[in-house]
């Protein structure tokens, strides 16, 4: 018998506090879609993913009924495109992108995830051409998103890929000069991505992954928040120690809901369970914030001193409540801080409080890197890359996934709002200080070395 | 041994599980289940216990009652009936319908009128109409066994519309969801 505590605080949880699914994810394996004729290719991967992934929403919607939890974004991840489409050049690419545009389109879901190069070693034939069409790639298509690994703990950073990115975000935001650089928002460059990542844009199918399989994201920056609130409000003697426990028993439950909603949505398509992803990704409503858990923790905003020892807490015991809830946790498990996605990180940086070095700064000791930054769209691609390699170097350094995803917004200044509709919200464009000048350093190329995995300080 | 449902209902004070477990052990009774439950200041208890044979519920019924008289508790004795006689369920998972909204005559039977339509049982109830604005002091709770055999959307739009009728907001979801997040 349950108790009527039990059943209110869940309630509760649902009903004002935004706890959700945020996304079930399909991840596909294409690889044996592959053909040297373009036209076979593109058809093999469209049955495939109509297939596979036809009843996704259907079954996930059913799914959120019986539980009352719902799943807000159904999306598909499919193999890294560099791979199954190696033979083909940058114009084939971008016929490719738009056959998985349609597919997603078809079973009816928002993004998929997938045109992927893993280039943090080398960059091959297919990873070139794959990264030369991704600009007119993403301005053609809706729903397509695009990640690329340039860096790994193992493999060091590869500084040729990151100067091509700095380059590739720069033509895509042009592409998009009308959507505010709207294709950037689709591209995220990486280090150690995993392969089970839920969440956009850096979803795919890694290569060691079953034929198919249901990677689930959960929600739940408002369930946090809430439950600091009302701890501290009961007990303003409350001290760290026990707002951590909290954290970590919070996380607990919201974890148990993403791992019985996947598994049940895997069970109905036969498909393999992956994992849950831990991460408290926030959406652009009041109440659905991380930005808003800093100030629940007494910091006046995001980004002012004290922010980066908070996150490290929030992150930590988030992490430990999740990992206690689930055997089976992966994909980025952190919490999120996509500033244009967030209303009061967004609030933030226009309030300055945040800045793009202390926004650095925090990805330190989170997941997922300088997530959904505005910057002024007369940024070089010098800069951007450069910013790119210094955010690769706190993941390399740390063993650690960390991720940009700038959209240098065309014609824009700091200071000026950008717009990118949706989920992904609208940003304020943070300055990017001291970049003038021509930087030498990132021209270098080559691969600054992997770190030495003992003398950890 | 022939097995006997004794009801205990009066005013709630310490000493009448004490009253009336002493009473059954003197006569020889023995005692396989127990539920009491305290409504505002209203005690019930139910036992369910083996009785020996030439003790009759007639019997049984007046002794407790002559015991209890001191503590001003109404009694009611009967036989255990075959289970086969009682209401069986099909097929059915558990789930948990629960309304939140104001108080008003006819909400119980609003909501349970369609329940009952359709064939689900209620097993576990709990409702608290306190008045005021706080959610929680007017809320629903029933634990229901819908069978697999009927059509749920038909019951759920039907809920849906008498809760809205009754200015209720209804919530109808699957047990395990508050057992995977209480529950370890």
């Amino acid at each position: 018998m349950l108790s009527e505590k039990e059943i209110i605080s869940t309630l509760e949880m649902l009903k004002n506090e935004h706890l959700d699914v945020r996304t079930v994810t399909l991840g596909i394996n294409l690889f044996d879609c592959v053909s040297h004729d373009l036209n076979t290719l593109k058809k093999n991967i469209h049955n495939k993913i109509i297939n596979v992934a036809g009843n996704l929403v259907n079954v996930c919607d059913k799914i959120g009924e019986k539980y009352g939890i719902p799943v807000v974004n159904k999306r598909i991840a499919v193999s890294p495109a560099a791979v199954f489409g190696a033979p083909f050049s940058a114009s084939q690419f971008v016929e490719i992108a738009k056959t998985l545009d349609l597919a997603a389109t078809e079973a009816n879901v928002d993004f998929i995830g997938g045109f992927t190069a893993l280039v943090e070693k080398g960059i091959s034939k297919g990873d070139r051409a794959l990264i030369e069409a991704i600009p007119e790639a993403l301005a053609e298509t809706d729903r397509v998103c695009s990640s690329i690994n340039v860096a790994s703990s193992r493999a060091g950073i590869n500084m040729d890929a990151v100067l091509i990115m700095g380059k590739t975000i720069k033509k895509a935001a042009q592409l998009t000069a009308d959507k505010d650089g709207l294709a950037c928002a689709k591209l995220c460059v990486f280090a150690n991505i995993p392969q089970d990542i839920p969440f956009m844009a850096g979803a795919y199918l890694g290569i060691g992954e079953a034929e198919a399989v249901i990677n689930v994201g959960v929600s739940g920056p408002g369930v946090v928040k809430k439950a600091i609130d009302r701890a501290i409000a009961s007990d303003p003697g409350i001290d760290l120690g026990r707002i951590a426990e909290l954290i970590k028993r919070t996380s607990y439950k919201v974890t148990r809901v993403g791992e019985l909603i996947g598994r049940e949505v895997a069970d109905h398509l036969k498909i393999r369970f992956g994992v849950v992803d831990l991460s408290l990704a926030p959406t652009p409503n009041v109440g659905d914030s991380v930005g808003e858990i800093f100030q629940s923790l007494g910091l006046l905003s995001i980004g002012v001193p004290g922010s980066t020892a908070a996150l490290a807490l929030l992150n930590n015991a988030v992490k430990t409540g999740g990992a206690f809830a689930s055997s089976h946790v992966g994909g980025l498990s952190g919490a999120f801080l996509p500033v244009s996605e967030d209303l009061n990180i967004s609030e933030s940086v226009r309030a300055g409080y945040l800045s793009l070095e202390k926004l650095e700064a925090l990805t330190s000791v989170c997941s997922v890197g300088l997530d959904m930054v505005a910057i002024p769209g007369n940024t070089s691609e010098d800069t951007i890359a450069a910013i790119i390699a210094d955010e690769m170097a706190i993941g390399v350094i740390n063993k650690k996934t960390t991720a940009a995803r700038l959209i240098p917004v065309p014609g824009k200044k700091a200071g000026e709002s950008a717009y990118f509709g949706g989920l992904l919200g609208k940003a304020t464009i943070m300055p990017v200080n001291n970049a003038e000048g021509s930087n030498r350093f990132i021209r270098f190329g080559g691969i600054i070395p992997a770190p030495i995995q003992n003398l950890t300080n | 041994m022939n097995k006997s449902v004794i009801s205990v209902l009066g005013q709630d004070r310490p000493g009448i599980i004490a009253a009336v477990t002493a009473t059954l052990f003197k006569l020889d009774c023995n005692i396989e289940n127990i539920n009491q439950t305290i409504l505002q200041s209203e005690f019930s208890g139910i036992f369910i216990a083996s009785i020996p044979s030439d003790l009759t519920n007639g019997e049984l019924c007046s002794q407790l009652t002559g015991a209890l008289a001191h503590l001003n508790l109404n009694v009611y004795v009967k036989s255990l009936e075959h289970k086969e006689e009682g209401f069986e369920s099909g097929s059915c998972e558990p789930f948990i319908i629960t309304t939140i909204g104001p108080d008003r005559k006819g909400l119980v039977a609003g909501i349970t009128e369609i329940i009952a339509k359709h064939g689900v049982n209620v097993t576990n109830l709990k409702a608290i109409f306190k008045g005021g604005d706080n959610p929680t002091d007017n809320i629903m709770i029933y634990e229901v066994d819908i069978p697999n055999d009927i059509d749920q959307q038909i019951l759920r739009a039907e809920l849906m519309k008498r809760a809205s009728e009754l200015g209720l907001d209804i919530s109808i979801q699957h047990r395990n969801i508050f057992m995977s997040i209480n529950r370890i």
